[in-house]
């Protein structure tokens, strides 16, 4: 073996061991262990995501019970049981008295969708039935996958529900310029932990089916926090000074999807809510079209 | 009698569509600042300045190497104007002539920037200008192209296979078997209906005349979004919020199964251009696909940064069960600021649907009542 060779052997063995030690140990630094990082030392969230609670049908603890219409929809629609996603307090919802009787109020008619053209439309029936913007907290808890693109002055989130997305804005920072289902977010980076703070909402979402809800004072504090390779911590600060007595807290766990093949299929639900929207009013059949229509 | 009607229903619709992003895009001048209106927002003769002295600096650029972001790729980040004055297909007139010198390009771009902001009260029933609206506001420039349309050499879409005009004879049929016709499905497009904006895919479809929709040549919301991160291109459109996931990685496209209203996106880098496979499409029925294409559709899109502020835009479309050869397009897209998308929120503030197929359907009672043609199908299938 020539001492080129030799040499090249050399260089090769340290190029491999100096690979094995930035797989290795690159993702080991830091406070937390195995959390992969972008080239600026961040936490990379980069990946498909989703947490598995049942608190898009009750965000307060609840049992197992039939669901909306039951006569057609049998075990199909039926809500299953979970436990409170509220972690302050006595794991219930602050409400002043007159904002926890709108939230029943809410229950009693989140199926009923009242499409007018005026804009109390949005008071009426949960927004998830009529596939508009679930919102935040909302969209991270839904029974869907989303997906985070980071980059270092923008982080953008889509939701397979609805495809909806929002932006994170680090650098720079806006105040809301408009109000909006998804509200305007600002990120920041506490050590290992994104801070994003969500505020100009419009008032209209829910927190779940169960009618539970803010108005356009509310304000979203989420902090996200990595555990490891494939699982965060979500928590979010919720306060709103006109329905809720104080400010209150959520947490569960975001896991990543591991599948090798996982990506988001498109949810695009405007199609699947159209009859149930606008045949009330005439416009889904054209007049002589109804399919229960004599002919 | 019948097109303008339609067209005029059509525009109230995208009116009340468009209403949340009016707002949106007012709203856009941070609070509490007194800046000056930039006059080529007001003055066309400035726009029309402007858009020439920068189409002309940027198109001086030669061999311009695009930055690279923190992880290696291409840098294509920023927010690009889709609207254009230039239509797809060459018009007859033009019809030996592939590019425009520089005055006439100047010349083309004005007449369309005027006729544009002219407004006629008659026709037009809302003034998009007012809002900042038109392409001409938005940063639109000349173009020495005659057409998008590249290929076939002239300018013009290639004819489509006998299955296809079957396809549109059979639909043509059809509207005319409904009588009255108004219902969301029969009138509302995939537009109106916010199912889609006005299109993720290709982002570029040409300008007046002959635009697919008016909307779309206004440079109504006509931005988007380029967002990169490891991995992953992602396109966010302004209009109706659409995105499009490309991942980079090579994978296979999904099983034939999935069908997407964007249809299924794969990325690869060939030098410093994006080149973009996409499959997989959905079968849009009642509505069209775009230019009546079917679920068969293949499109190739190649994204090229060649200057500080222009992209270069390239698509080439292929279903052979519509066209009897491919057909493509070469195109440029103006970056524009701020880097960022707003909310559209369409869907849950459609009055203007509700409304629109509403009064059709009181439009047709009448004429009916009266013994004159309701005009059968009515609604246009484009997006």
């Amino acid at each position: 073996m020539s001492k080129r060779s030799i040499g090249l052997l050399a260089v090769a063995g340290i190029v491999v061991a100096a690979a094995l030690w930035f797989t290795v140990a690159v993702p080991g630094q830091g406070s937390s262990s195995g959390v992969a990082r972008t080239e600026d030392g961040k936490p990379n969230l980069n990946g498909i995501w989703q947490s598995f609670t049942t608190a898009n049908w009750n965000v307060e603890a609840h049992s197992a019970e039939a669901g909306p219409r039951p006569e057609i929809m049998g075990a199909y629609g039926a809500q299953p049981g979970g436990m409170s996603i509220i972690v302050d307090g006595d794991g219930t919802i602050p409400y002043k008295p007159e904002a926890l009787a709108e939230r029943d109020t809410n229950f009693k008619s989140r199926m009923i969708p009242k499409i007018t053209n005026d804009p109390s439309r949005f008071d009426s029936g949960d927004p998830e039935l009529q596939c508009f913007r679930p919102g935040v907290p909302r969209a991270n808890y839904m029974p869907f996958p989303f997906q985070i693109f980071q980059d270092q002055n923008q982080i953008l989130v889509v939701y397979e529900y609805k495809w909806s997305m929002r932006q994170i804005h680090i650098d720079p920072q806006m105040e809301a310029p408009v109000d909006s289902w998804m509200g305007w977010s600002n990120g920041k980076w506490e050590g290992d932990t994104l801070v994003v703070d969500v505020r100009g909402f419009n008032g209209y979402s829910w927190f779940d089916r169960a009618g539970n809800y803010a108005t356009d004072m509310l304000h979203v504090v989420e902090r996200w926090t990595p555990q490891g390779p494939n699982h965060m911590t979500y928590e979010a600060t919720i306060e709103d000074p006109n329905v809720f007595t104080r400010p209150w807290k959520i947490s569960f766990p975001v896991y990543r999807r591991l599948e090798p093949n996982v990506q988001l299929v498109e949810f695009n639900c405007v199609p699947f809510v159209e009859q149930l929207l606008y045949d009330p009013l005439g416009l889904y059949f054209p007049p002589g079209t109804r399919p229960d229509e004599d002919r | 009698m019948r097109i303008p009607i339609v067209r005029r229903v059509l525009v109230l619709a995208l009116v009340a569509v468009a209403a949340a992003s009016m707002a949106v895009l007012m709203a856009q001048a941070p609070p509490n600042t007194t800046k000056p209106v930039a006059p080529t927002l007001t003055d066309t003769d400035a726009a029309i300045k402007a858009a020439a002295e920068l189409a002309k600096r940027e198109a001086a650029m030669k061999n311009f190497t695009p930055a690279r972001t923190p992880w290696g790729d291409p840098d294509l980040r920023g927010v690009y104007l889709t609207a254009t004055y230039t239509p797809l297909q060459r018009p007859p007139e033009l019809a030996n002539k592939p590019l425009y010198t520089e005055e006439e390009a100047v010349a083309a771009f004005k007449r369309a920037v005027e006729a544009d902001a002219e407004v006629d009260p008659r026709t037009v029933h809302y003034d998009w200008k007012e809002y900042s609206m038109d392409a001409w506001q938005g940063g639109a420039r000349p173009n020495l192209r005659t057409s998008l349309i590249v290929d076939p050499p002239d300018g013009r879409l290639p004819p489509v296979t006998p299955e296809a005009q079957q396809r549109r004879e059979a639909a043509q049929a059809a509207a005319k078997k409904r009588n009255p016709a108004a219902g969301i499905l029969t009138f509302g497009n995939t537009y109106t209906r916010c199912v889609l904006g006005l299109g993720a895919i290709p982002l570029m479809r040409g300008g007046n005349p002959g635009a697919e929709s008016a909307a779309a040549a206004a440079g109504v919301t006509a931005e988007v979004q380029i967002f990169q991160s490891p991995g992953y291109v992602t396109l966010v459109m302004q209009s109706n919020n659409d995105v499009r996931i490309i991942p980079l990685d090579g994978r296979p496209h999904v099983s034939d199964r999935i069908r997407h209203w964007f249809g299924d996106s794969r990325g690869r880098w060939d030098g410093n251009t994006l080149v973009v496979e996409t499959t997989n499409f959905n079968d849009r029925r009642p509505a069209v696909n775009f230019q009546g294409a079917t679920d068969a559709l293949k499109v190739v899109e190649r994204f090229t940064s060649i200057a500080p502020n222009t992209m270069r835009y390239e698509y080439t479309m292929t279903d052979p069960k519509t066209w009897t050869r491919p057909w493509s397009v070469d195109a440029e897209m103006p970056r524009v600021e701020p880097n960022l998308i707003y909310e559209f929120a369409c869907h849950e503030q459609n009055y203007g649907l509700i409304n629109v197929v509403t009064g059709t359907q009181i439009r047709e009672r009448e004429a009916l009542a009266a013994g004159r043609p309701t005009g059968g199908g009515g609604g246009r299938g484009g997006e």
